[in-house]
């Protein structure tokens, strides 16, 4: 599988206008979607360093809380409210990373990432789990389930830590393929995981 | 009119005033000196909540303490409609998240106060047992979510969210971030959605 | 964790708590500069051990003040602490993670007031910041800004309505900056209030605000709350600012015209030398250079 791609989100779980705070391998990032598009960026406004996923999507635009410095789509600053009249330099951009959507997953890329593993072509999302621990076998983890089946995608938060994602292809009842993630998340983290 | 004896960096007294605010009730609030003051100590405060706790809410010339028993006052005498506290089969979740909000997740404040104005404690042990509480109410909001829903109990908002959501915001005061919980970011939104709410130092304002 | 060996920092007063905040006899364990320190509170004075030796005090506007060094002057001077009409608060210690120069700048921004303290110091319907003055004044080697107005909807615990705020900005020392501001009951006299940090590591940080202000109606209470509120209002910005440490390497950040203090603050900062709180170059650059 291509390590030029890791999955970070449940592409349900950032709706529009939503923001959402991850840690990936100890860098902080910020995903946000506006106008039906996720984005994913450097947690950090390039104006006084604050974290974005703490700011507020307006217009299809994010905008940081500490001062409304508003960021569109391709990453460059479109306004500074303290300077109502000032057309923002190009310059002024936040730090935007390859991002794509594919199996229900949000995805964040390499510089000159390749191309996206195989994935199934439809699923029903289930629940990003964070996990207390290093790693877990396979990136995309399978589990056989009646009609259906479990894929457990993760990404390493930190040392120690991890967060599952897991989706469905085919049909499963979702309640119970959750309670069975839950399973596999204490298994992991009383260190008794096949 | 009724009294918030109010101090304002509490989660628990901004129970009652999200809560009135949500309800529309006019009320008077006296500002106490909580910290550095400790004037919740005072003999005048220990007058009305032997306790020595807040908030302290007057209405209809009752005295109450304790934010989760107020929540319930409120929603009794000032919901006609009783949507905020049902009386039908969700009650008793409502009164399950309720305890939980004043029990479990009352860690978070534990580690809130030490973490933030240095009150005695062991702030490891705080966090610890305060990431399991929101843990629990990830698995539970999560839940509800892949059941189509996104309130802590039922189709409605109901006294229950107002008791989880000051504790769950301002767990980033005890050091504890958002970033393991999707569920919990989804809900919240929907909480500061709600007609008439009001945040608190720490829950700003845009989101 | 251990004491800093930045001279600069260490050649400065701290703060280390209201007097008054301090019990008497029972010592109190607190941190300054990486390093522990005690305080105690006697019917005689006050004494802080840090470092295995007694240091320097000053119990200065009521405050409890230290130092590891040489400071190159004495407490700063505050007239208005004279004032026989001036009511004096102590707000409290309140716990940041964060470099205290970074508690310091965002005291001493404008911008972020429509969007950190919506609806009272202001408001995203005017969230232009005017041009205003600064300087550094080496006679008393001090930062000022000066000339600073702001639509505030509602500035203090006893405003009743809007009012364009007139403010001046004081940065006494590295860790120490206060504000002058209009109050909206005497709009021809000026409220001070001030932030005293105290750096407790470089990356947290205690801060001690501190009124002297004009108002003859709000309680204590009122007052302290109204403070609390703004203050807590700036925390969730300041634990989430990347890195904790104050950046000094031109490029880290962005400053626009509304950020000339922040400017001038960080230039003093570098001719001063001062490293404790500030991210580490990468560009050779050696601090004071």
């Amino acid at each position: 599988m291509s390590s030029d791609w890791t999955p970070i989100a449940l592409s349900r779980d950032v709706p529009d206008g939503v923001t959402r705070a991850v840690c990936l391998e100890g860098s902080e990032l910020v995903i946000w979607r506006g106008a039906g598009e996720a984005h994913v960026w450097e947690d950090r406004c390039p104006h006084r360093g604050m974290r974005l996923s703490l700011g507020f999507v307006r217009d299809g635009a994010l905008n940081c809380l500490y001062h409304g410095w508003q960021y569109g789509a391709s990453s460059s600053c479109v306004r500074i409210p303290a300077h109502p009249d000032l057309t923002v330099p190009p310059t002024i951009k936040a730090n935007a990373y390859p991002t794509c959507e594919a199996g229900g997953l949000i995805w964040v890329g390499k510089e000159g990432a390749g191309a996206l593993p195989a994935l199934p072509a439809t699923t029903t999302p289930v629940l990003s789990l964070a996990v207390a621990t290093d790693g877990i076998e396979a990136q995309g983890l399978m589990r056989d389930l009646d009609g259906g089946r479990l894929h457990v995608f993760w990404h390493r938060v930190r040392p120690g830590k991890v967060m599952l994602h897991g989706v469905i292809e085919g049909s499963a009842d979702v309640s119970r393929v959750a309670a069975l993630m839950r399973q596999i998340r204490t298994q992991y983290e009383e260190g008794v995981a096949a | 009119m009724p009294k918030l004896y109010d101090y304002v960096l509490s989660g628990s007294c901004y129970k009652v005033r999200l809560m009135t605010a949500l309800l529309g009730v006019t009320y008077e609030t006296q500002a106490i000196d909580f910290y550095p003051g400790r004037e919740h100590k005072s003999p005048a405060m220990l007058a009305l909540n032997p306790l020595g706790q807040l908030p302290v809410f007057e209405d209809y010339g009752l005295v109450l303490r304790d934010a989760q028993a107020i929540l319930c006052h409120l929603a009794n005498r000032h919901d006609p409609a009783g949507t905020w506290l049902p009386r039908d089969q969700r009650f008793g979740q409502v009164m399950m998240w309720l305890g939980f909000a004043g029990g479990e997740l009352m860690a978070v404040s534990a580690a809130r106060m030490v973490s933030m104005l240095g009150y005695p404690g062991d702030l490891e042990a705080l966090r610890a047992k305060g990431r399991m509480a929101m843990r629990v109410i990830e698995d539970h909001l999560s839940d509800r979510q892949l059941a189509g829903g996104i309130w802590a109990v039922g189709d409605t908002p109901t006294i229950a969210d107002i008791a989880l959501f000051p504790y769950v915001m301002l767990s980033h005061d005890a050091g504890i971030g958002h970033e393991d919980y999707p569920a919990i970011n989804l809900w919240q939104r929907q909480v500061r959605r709600l007609p008439g709410f009001v945040g608190m130092p720490g829950i700003p304002d845009y989101f | 964790m251990s004491l800093t060996t930045d001279q600069a920092a260490l050649d400065q007063w701290y703060v280390l708590g209201a007097v008054s905040h301090f019990p008497f006899g029972t010592p109190v364990e607190t941190g300054l500069l990486g390093e522990p320190v005690t305080v105690t509170r006697r019917d005689d004075g006050v004494t802080v051990i840090g470092a295995g030796r007694s240091l320097p005090v000053r119990t200065t506007y009521n405050h409890v003040w230290t130092s590891f060094g040489t400071p190159a002057r004495d407490i700063f001077a505050l007239p208005e602490a004279t004032e026989p009409d001036r009511r004096w608060l102590y707000c409290g210690g309140v716990r940041v993670a964060a470099s205290g120069l970074r508690l310091i700048e965002n005291f001493l921004d404008l911008a972020h007031f429509p969007y950190v303290h919506t609806d009272i110091l202001g408001s995203e319907e005017k969230p232009e910041v005017a041009k205003y003055e600064v300087e550094q004044r080496r006679d008393v080697d001090e930062i000022w800004a000066t000339k600073c107005e702001f639509f505030q909807p509602k500035a203090a615990a006893a405003s009743d309505g809007g009012q364009i705020s007139q403010y001046m900005y004081r940065v006494v020392s590295p860790f120490n900056v206060m504000l002058y501001k209009t109050p909206p009951t005497a709009p021809n006299r000026w409220d001070v209030i001030a932030l005293f940090v105290q750096p407790v590591d470089e990356t947290h940080s205690i801060a001690h605000p501190f009124m002297l202000v004009i108002d003859p109606t709000s309680t204590d209470a009122e007052i302290i709350a109204f403070q609390q509120m703004i203050f807590l209002q700036d925390k969730i910005v300041l634990e989430n600012q990347r890195p904790a440490l104050l950046p000094l390497q031109p490029g880290r950040e962005t400053p626009t015209r509304a950020d000339l203090s922040s400017v001038l603050y960080r230039r003093w900062l570098k001719e001063k030398a001062l490293t404790f709180g500030t991210e580490p170059r990468t560009d050779g650059v050696a601090a004071g250079a």
